[in-house]
């Protein structure tokens, strides 16, 4: 019966082709398979350093990294962010007030799945869900706004395991399998899955680029990148892989970024947030 | 003499234009390749699969067109449409190939 | 940005081949473009994002380096058809199939091809 229903869920939400019997969606198994994917390529790694992306991978970078570590490149968009959590809206009320714990040490429990409306929340999207419930205009999911806030969020929830949960709720089922498929399916000219680069080479180069794993990729968002001279969001991030494979980027918030966001956040339980992180 | 020369003249740019008119695509010829490459475009939309590529050929229809170049802007147009195939090509066979790469 | 104005530059070289065409010039009497310029271009084989190559600034190493091509590959075919599209032998290969998804037509493979050749 619960099978049938999941099933009639799936092909509502068209997220996947229908599910073979052998198929069946096991988020636990799947985290487990994946983490030993990773822990068994990369023996030398420790678990937590997964989430320092590339500087896991290459100790030359890692030192580069160290360095710049002494004078965060973050550090500004941290205290805007701090600063925009504090001020108040028109009618008073602040974002801290949408928030658990006026969202000081909890981005860890994000994304998470709403039972009410059927779909995953990512902390870019609530951010903007909570300044439009309270009459303010809603940030691109792209700004340095955006990503001060995200990075003020993460730094307050530094060292705090990803917590990702999935309901017993076929719609939350339906959510991750979507954003498994989105994961792992080709797109663009250039024929590229995230899983081209972040499951089959991380520490490998594109270019100069070093690949970081996928285990753990999102706990350090959002990220400054040197190469951008700013901040970028998760939004940004996923965006910038699209279009570099010749695929063009979804809006910001699209359902499929925000399942597959669930997806490798899932895969992510149980390691550190790091984030705002530096990259090259 | 000098009425001699025109007519030559007259002669020659009228068999030239004749010429061009007939291989050069015109202004309808533009729309109908861009019609169909913008809708294979727009299937690739709904798989959520469209090609940056697609969209620079189309772009370049446009402008091609907008110059009054009908043949390049037919070209790219094709272009375009072909481009776009190949993503919807790449969407449905992924519909299922995706599963060979997930980690197990 | 550098890749934008290569997209732009080839868009308007192919452009000008099919208008070529359009007017009956054979390809044939079009210059030979030059196989390493086809293989270093970004907006074309880009082979230097994951293959090191001679005299190739920096390269990626997700593939091979290509050298010694000749001994191994002695069949050109089959290097024809690893650029044409690998995934056909290889499900999981991440080289991008270049003809299958219109990256480069049969002329540039084979220039390209020329090109491996010479390393």
């Amino acid at each position: 019966m619960l099978r049938k229903i999941f099933v009639a869920a799936v092909f509502v939400i068209g997220a996947a082709q229908p599910l073979l019997a052998d198929n069946a969606v096991d988020p636990q198994a799947d985290f487990k398979a994946f983490r030993e994917y990773f822990t068994k390529r990369f023996p030398k790694v420790q678990l937590n350093d997964f989430v320092n992306g590339p500087y896991s991978m290459d100790e030359g970078l890692r030192k580069q990294w160290q360095q710049i570590e002494e004078f965060p490149p973050y550090e500004f968009a941290v205290e805007h962010g701090k600063e925009a959590f504090a001020k108040p809206f028109k009618n008073g009320k602040t974002l801290g007030d949408c928030f658990p714990n006026k969202g000081v040490g909890i981005r860890q429990n994000y994304p998470y799945f709403d039972t009410k409306s059927g779909e995953v929340i990512t902390l870019e999207l609530a951010l903007n869900q909570c300044l439009e419930a309270n009459g303010e205009k809603p940030l691109s999911y792209t700004s340095q706004d955006m990503a001060a806030l995200t990075a003020y969020m993460a730094f307050t929830s530094r060292g705090k395991p990803f917590d990702i949960k999935i309901p017993n709720d076929p719609r939350a089922l339906a959510a991750y399998r979507s954003g498994e498929e989105y994961f792992y399916t080709r797109r663009g000219q250039l024929n590229f899955s995230c899983a081209s680069c972040h499951v089959q080479n991380p520490g490998g180069h594109i270019r100069t680029e070093v690949l970081a794993p996928a285990l753990g990729i999102l706990n350090a968002m959002p990220i400054y990148r040197s190469a951008w001279e700013n901040m970028g969001t998760i939004t940004r991030r996923f965006q910038t892989c699209n279009s570099q494979v010749r695929g063009v980027p979804l809006p910001g918030q699209d359902v499929l970024y925000r399942n597959v966001e669930y997806y490798l956040s899932y895969m992510g339980n149980g390691l550190p947030i790091s984030g705002p992180g530096a990259r090259p | 003499m000098r009425t001699r020369a025109l007519i030559r003249l007259a002669v020659i740019l009228s068999v030239a234009g004749l010429t061009t008119a007939a291989l050069a695509a015109s202004a309808d010829d533009f729309k109908a390749a861009l019609a169909k490459a913008e809708a294979a475009n727009k299937q690739a939309g709904a798989l959520k699969n469209q090609w940056t590529t697609t969209k620079d050929a189309l772009k370049a229809a446009k402008k091609a067109a907008d110059g009054g170049k009908f043949d390049e802007a037919v070209a790219h147009a094709n272009q375009a449409e072909a481009l776009a195939k190949a993503s919807i090509a790449q969407a449905e066979a992924e519909k299922t190939a995706w599963t060979a790469a997930v980690v197990r | 940005m550098e890749l934008r104005q290569s997209h732009l530059v080839l868009a308007a070289v192919a452009s000008g081949l099919i208008g070529a065409a359009v007017l009956g010039w054979s390809a044939a009497s079009a210059a030979p473009a030059d196989g390493q310029k086809l293989a270093f271009d970004r907006g074309k084989g880009n082979c230097l994002t994951c293959h090191e190559i001679k005299d190739g600034p920096a390269p990626g190493n997700l593939g091979p380096a290509l050298n010694d091509m000749k001994a191994r590959f002695p069949d050109r075919k089959e290097l024809i058809a690893i650029i044409s599209d690998e995934t056909k032998r290889n499900a999981l290969t991440v080289m991008p199939p270049f003809k299958r998804n219109l990256i480069l037509n049969d002329k540039e493979i084979e220039e390209i091809v020329d090109f491996l050749y010479t390393l």
